[in-house]
């Protein structure tokens, strides 16, 4: 039997966390629901959608607070009114995914190239221990190096170390203008521009590979300025301007055709696992080339690809990126049948990470089986 | 206490003698880092030449129960690096090789006791720099700067170190060695990596940092503008902050520190205006120009009394000798300063220069202030004479400042760290609850505590069990709990 519970405040979650005993998931919006290890048998849900709404925003100081909860569009839709926005930009935010959620697995989308990903915007948060404890870390200004950065440590931890309650995050401006180039190529000339375009001093906030053969370069700009470098971005490169779906504004998150096929290629192929894998840039073609892939996107200058694989290459692909020095984890799993693996050999610092579950979650209550089959427990 | 002198057998056994310093004489030149007041001389300092000697030396430290610090160039301004009175001290300095260049992907491979300069210098020909700035960066090692998380004057556009790090080498405090972080910025799981960052050398050793490297901006612009007021000139910040500029870097200085500068390198600064704005832009030329010119017209709608644009590489790099030489300057106009690293929201820069000013007045001290003004990182300077006996005041009225911050919104430090110098004062900052999972943290890595003991989280011993001023819980702001 699970008991679901929905905290509107820290005091509730806690009491909810103290009054009950046994293993606990921890939910957002459940837009990654699928992501990492299979959730193992668990007693109670914590929900946070009740734990959401812009707690201070400070247009002056460019930052925000917000409860865990909050959905990021939500978020975005109220700092915009000021010129600013969170500079991130992952497919998910439009399904409704929650600021804590996009924390929690990591998440980042084509301007990370830029920007980061949350573990680069937060500046502080809040978060509730299983035993209880509250611990703040951080605080509200973008420059602070006071005590251990522990926003960092619940940044890709999947529910298992503790809840997020609130999260201060870096805004910036609303770029005033925004174009991306388009060209139509294969992976390899696509590779090959990307160099020459990471070379040059064009300053691309995103350069993206679509397995429907087209390379999308994004350019954040002043509206004065946007024209001429969008016209050196084509005269190295080649490629047209790609255009602005009807119904967005310029400065809207997906501001092209190109970066809703984007979003929608991240969801993988039906029936199929979703990998998000990460390795050194210069080493994505060839991997990619590699592994039976069916839908692709492939971040050039950062290394980061989601790519969808049949289910049965899912632990093949893990070893191919493990030897090639890099990083993979499952989105999407195939609704049920067999067990696929989420995860490729541990890193070498899992006995670090199994003292710090350790240390945070001693009775290993929070997300069970989400880093299996490492044994973090 | 000395050192046990089977420990000290033990740990000498571990190294090649050459790599073992314990002669009196030479060990004192390790009693302090950048902030002298504190000196505490170490029993040994071990100076190995690669990984698997810092690797074996702290292994060495383990099995005896050993504590050690870690020690990069010594400038840090918290007292980081000062050793602890019955341990040694492990210097980074022989491992000072940049191991890979990888133009590429945009990266390069280096040891700790590379200097933050020498990572650009070795990657500058391939039209490549390594982005974090910290005014000491001729001297100040990486690991020093991975263990600060060390920022500069451009950190406001492009971050701190933690933004420019795939991953560290760490011996881990029971001699192992492990990754943290990994090859791009997608991480397997919690970002240890992110911990690690600005843990002040709590939670091991690094041997190893591979560093993102950021292709050189095709422009650079420089402006010096002089104000007839620090508010003017703060207004200036916020306004082009409003018009969506993000630019590469915003100082402001003002009349004291300014003077000092002009003295000491004849920069071209206007000696006695109430304040000065240095501000850089950088980017592709179009979208640099657009942007200066805005710049230029907030300047003037704030009754700008001088304006200086710099019209050569030359000029550029006058206007910040200028910035940077304000600390060391400051010597010149006074015999004895304390720096401070507070941290406010931007839009109380003008009310905590305000009360900065009076608290001063007070303490009949006079301060001058050289800050990061496009993120609220002030550093105030306390002048005063040891010779007058004034120290204590300057001490007292440098930690006032810093807890001000806090009072404000803000942080103790924006980058100088807390060290051992501003431990005793996290509890304005943070709650008992806080500093408890904090030090879960630190228990993780480091279960027997010998990894720099007694820097970043108060102990009793440091600290006494001063209850003094602190922070509300979290469930207490909810009034959940009160505290009786
Ligand atoms: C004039 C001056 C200007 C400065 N300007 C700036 C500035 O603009 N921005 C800024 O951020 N800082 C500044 N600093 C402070 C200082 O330079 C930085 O904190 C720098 O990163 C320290 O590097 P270091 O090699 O000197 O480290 P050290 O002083 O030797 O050590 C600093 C801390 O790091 C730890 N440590 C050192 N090496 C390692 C390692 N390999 N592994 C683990 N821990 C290690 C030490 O234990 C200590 O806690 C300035 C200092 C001076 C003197």
């Amino acid at each position: 039997m699970r008991t679901l519970v929905r905290p509107t405040s820290l005091a509730e979650a806690r009491a909810a966390l103290l009054d009950s005993a046994g293993p606990v998931a921890i939910a957002g919006a459940g837009t990654a629901a699928t992501w990492a290890g299979a959730l193992g048998p668990v007693e109670t849900e914590l929900s946070t959608t009740g734990l959401s709404g812009v707690l201070t925003h400070n247009p002056g100081d460019m930052t925000v607070s917000v409860r865990a909860g909050t959905p990021l569009r939500e978020l975005q839709a109220a700092v915009r009114e000021h010129g600013q926005h969170v500079s991130f930009d992952a497919a998910r935010v439009e399904e409704g995914a929650t600021v804590g959620g996009l924390l929690a697995t990591g998440d980042a989308g084509p301007s990370a190239l830029v920007h980061g990903s949350l573990r680069d915007l937060v500046i502080g948060t809040t978060t509730l221990l299983s035993d209880g404890a509250v611990v703040r870390s951080g605080g509200h200004v973008i420059k602070n190096v006071a005590g251990f950065d522990i926003s960092k440590l619940l940044h890709g931890s999947y529910g298992t170390l503790g809840l997020l309650v609130e999260v201060v995050l870096r805004l910036h401006p609303v770029p005033a203008a925004v174009g991306t180039v388009a060209v139509e190529c294969d992976l390899p000339e696509a590779a090959r521009l990307a160099g020459e375009l990471l070379a040059s001093q064009l300053e691309p906030t995103a350069v993206e590979w679509l397995s429907s053969g087209r390379l999308l370069v994004r350019i954040d700009s002043t509206e004065e300025a946007l024209p001429a470098r969008l016209d050196r971005v084509v005269a190295l490169v080649g490629g047209t301007p790609d255009p602005v779906s009807g119904d967005r504004r310029p400065g809207d998150d997906r501001r092209s055709r190109g970066w809703e096929e984007h979003a929608a290629l991240t969801r993988g192929t039906p029936g199929e696992a979703v990998l998000r894998i990460g390795v050194k840039p210069s080493l994505l073609p060839g991997l990619l080339a590699r592994l039976p892939v069916g839908t692709v996107t492939a971040g050039l200058g950062t290394g980061v690809a989601t790519v969808s694989v049949p289910v049965g290459e899912v632990a093949a692909a893990h070893a191919a990126v493990h030897a090639a020095g890099g990083t993979s984890v499952l989105r999407t799993r195939p609704v049920s049948g067999t067990a696929v693996p989420a995860w490729g050999p541990p890193p070498s610092a899992v006995a670090v990470l199994r003292a710090v579950k350790q240390k945070f979650d001693p009775d290993s209550r929070f997300g069970p089986g989400r880093f299996d089959p490492w044994e973090i427990s | 206490m000395p050192l046990d002198p089977i420990a000290r057998a033990a740990i000498t056994a571990a190294l090649p003698p050459d790599e073992v310093v314990d002669d009196p004489v030479r060990t004192r030149a390790y009693e302090c880092d950048g902030l002298t007041g504190y000196r505490v001389r170490p029993e040994m300092v071990l100076i190995p030449r690669d990984a698997a000697g810092v690797a074996r030396a702290v292994a060495a430290c383990h099995r005896n129960g050993v504590p050690f610090v870690a020690r990069g160039a010594g400038t840090g301004l918290s007292g980081g690096a000062l050793p602890v009175a019955d341990g040694v001290v492990i210097s980074v300095a022989r491992l000072n090789r940049v191991l890979e260049v990888d133009v590429e992907n945009r990266r390069a491979v280096v040891e700790p006791g590379v200097t933050n300069l020498e990572i650009t210098a070795a990657v500058a020909r391939h039209g490549l720099y390594f982005a974090p700035d910290p005014s000491s960066q001729q001297v100040c090692t990486i690991g020093g700067n991975v263990a600060e998380n060390s920022g500069g004057a451009h950190c406001l556009k492009y971050g701190f170190t933690t933004n420019h790090v795939y991953s560290c080498e760490v011996v881990l405090p029971d001699g192992s060695l492990v990754t943290l972080g990994g090859d791009t910025g997608e991480q397997q799981g919690p970002d240890l990596r992110g911990v690690f960052l600005g843990s002040e050398g709590t939670l091991g050793i690094t041997v190893s940092v591979t560093v993102k490297l950021l292709r050189t901006p095709e422009t650079v612009r420089t402006l010096l503008a002089d104000f007839p007021s620090v508010a003017a000139a703060g207004d200036v910040v916020s306004d082009i902050v409003a018009a969506g500029i993000v630019p590469a870097a915003v100082e402001m200085m003002d009349t004291l520190a300014i003077e000092a500068a002009e003295e000491a390198v004849h920069a071209g600064y206007t000696v006695g205006t109430p304040a000065a704005l240095v501000v850089e832009l950088d980017g592709p030329i179009e979208q640099c120009d657009s942007e200066f010119a805005q710049v230029k017209e907030i300047c003037d709608r704030h009754g700008c009394t001088r304006l200086h644009i710099a019209g050569s590489p030359e000029e550029r790099a006058a206007i910040w000798r200028g910035r940077k030489a304000a600390f060391a300057a400051v010597g010149r106009i006074s015999p004895d300063y304390f720096v401070q690293d507070g941290v406010v929201p931007r839009t109380r820069l003008a009310e905590v220069l305000q009360r900065i000013a009076e608290m001063g007045e007070e303490a009949g001290l006079r301060v001058a202030n050289v800050f990061h003004a496009g993120d609220g990182n002030l550093h105030p300077l306390v002048l005063y004479s040891a010779a007058k006996g004034e120290t204590e005041r300057a001490e007292h009225l440098s930690g006032r400042i810093a807890e001000l911050c806090v009072e404000l919104g803000g942080s103790l430090s924006g980058e100088h760290g807390i060290g051992m110098d501003k431990a005793c004062s996290m509890p304005t900052m943070f709650g008992e609850e806080d500093l408890a999972v904090m030090q879960r943290v630190r228990e993780a890595f480091d279960p027997t505590g010998i990894s720099n003991p007694g820097k970043v989280l108060p102990t009793p011993r440091l600290c006494g069990e001063r209850p003094g001023r602190y922070r509300a819980h979290p469930l207490e702001e909810a009034g959940v709990i009160e505290r009786l």
